[in-house]
């Protein structure tokens, strides 16, 4: 099952590509995963510090207008992701770090679901600066900070726990 | 045999690229990674306000984030010396490592640019100050992309240590 995903993922002109057909893609691809790093933690984890009481002179409803920013930072890792994934899927497969990571991953998309669909959201919109949020936002804002900042850690480990590259 | 070649024959540099503890170089690279994520992040965040993300968002709080930043700089100054002299024959002649040290020290001028010119303004600024700090903003931008790539093709100008046999895949 795993291996024919791998097979899927790899057997086309973009594993060929991420592999080593196009040189410069992975080291590209590396850019691009750091500086979506980057704005995913400067958008989305300002604004779990602002909800779990820190920098509270931050207006947090308008904070929340930094979020696209955040989730293009996401997708840009989830891009370049998927391209490291192609390149060399049989490197991750087998990696239980890498499974770590991905599980971190589904678990912040459910801890942002969870903010979105409880109206925790909406709540928190019409608030400004020194606002105190819902005990249940600052439980998500703990949350994602921490899954967020797993999922570097488990990425970072990749190369020395697992058994990738 | 200078400063920097002695330190990197010490016993601990020995342990950070050899030692094969979580702890040393995999735990130090983990947190030049978080140090990233607090002084880059949050400056792509106030460059992306000055440049009229969000407009409803006042700038003026935004400067409680140059603590963040600050601490994220000092963690990643501490880390990346570390991680610096236990490669310091093989990083010193990385062309990467140079530009990556310039790229990071005009970020950083940049950043007290902003403060003077953003934060340390009472008066509403008139639209020629305005101007200078949307490229002030750009150019952070553009210096902190400059700075990551740098630091990411470090790993494929020069070889880093800590998981020899993985040469070029990883680095710091």
């Amino acid at each position: 099952m795993l291996l024919k995903i791998a097979n899927f993922a790899h057997d086309n002109w973009l594993g060929w590509a991420a592999n080593s057909g196009v040189p410069w893609l992975w080291p590209a691809c590396e850019t691009l995963h750091f500086i979506g790093l980057a704005l995913l933690m400067g958008c989305i984890g300002v604004y779990d510090l602002r909800m779990m009481g820190f920098l509270k002179g931050l207006e947090i409803g308008p904070l929340r207008k930094l979020m696209p920013w955040g989730i293009f930072g996401f997708v840009l890792n989830l891009v370049t992701g998927a391209i490291f994934f192609a390149g060399n899927p049989y490197q991750y497969i087998r990696n239980w770090v890498f499974g770590y990571k991905l599980l971190f991953i589904v678990l912040a998309g459910v801890n942002v679901i969870v903010y979105y669909t409880s109206g925790l959201d909406k709540q928190i919109a019409g608030l400004g600066a020194g606002a105190d949020v819902p005990r249940g936002a600052k439980l998500v804002a703990a949350a994602s900070l921490v899954l967020w900042i797993g999922v570097i850690f488990w990425g970072r480990m990749m190369p020395f726990l697992g058994n990738a590259f | 045999m200078t400063l920097l070649t002695s330190l990197e024959q010490s016993a601990f540099c020995a342990w950070v690229r050899e030692s094969g503890s979580l702890f040393a170089y995999p735990g130090i690279l983990f947190l030049h990674t978080l140090g990233l994520a607090m002084l880059v992040g949050p400056n792509a965040a106030i460059d992306l306000r000055i440049l009229g993300v969000g407009p409803e968002l006042s700038l003026g709080p935004m400067r409680s984030l140059l603590r963040l930043m600050w601490t994220g700089f000092w963690i990643n100054a501490v880390t990346g010396s570390i991680l610096l002299v236990s490669d310091a024959s093989t990083k010193l002649a990385n062309p990467a490592f140079a530009v990556k040290m310039v790229l990071i020290a005009l970020a950083m001028i940049d950043v007290f640019l902003i403060k003077r010119f953003v934060f340390r303004t009472a008066a509403p600024e008139p639209q020629r100050a305005r101007s200078l700090v949307k490229v002030l903003a750009i150019v952070s931008l553009v210096l902190w992309t400059g700075a990551i790539t740098a630091g990411r093709l470090m790993a494929y100008f020069g070889q880093d240590s800590g998981a020899p046999e993985f040469i070029n895949k990883i680095g710091g």
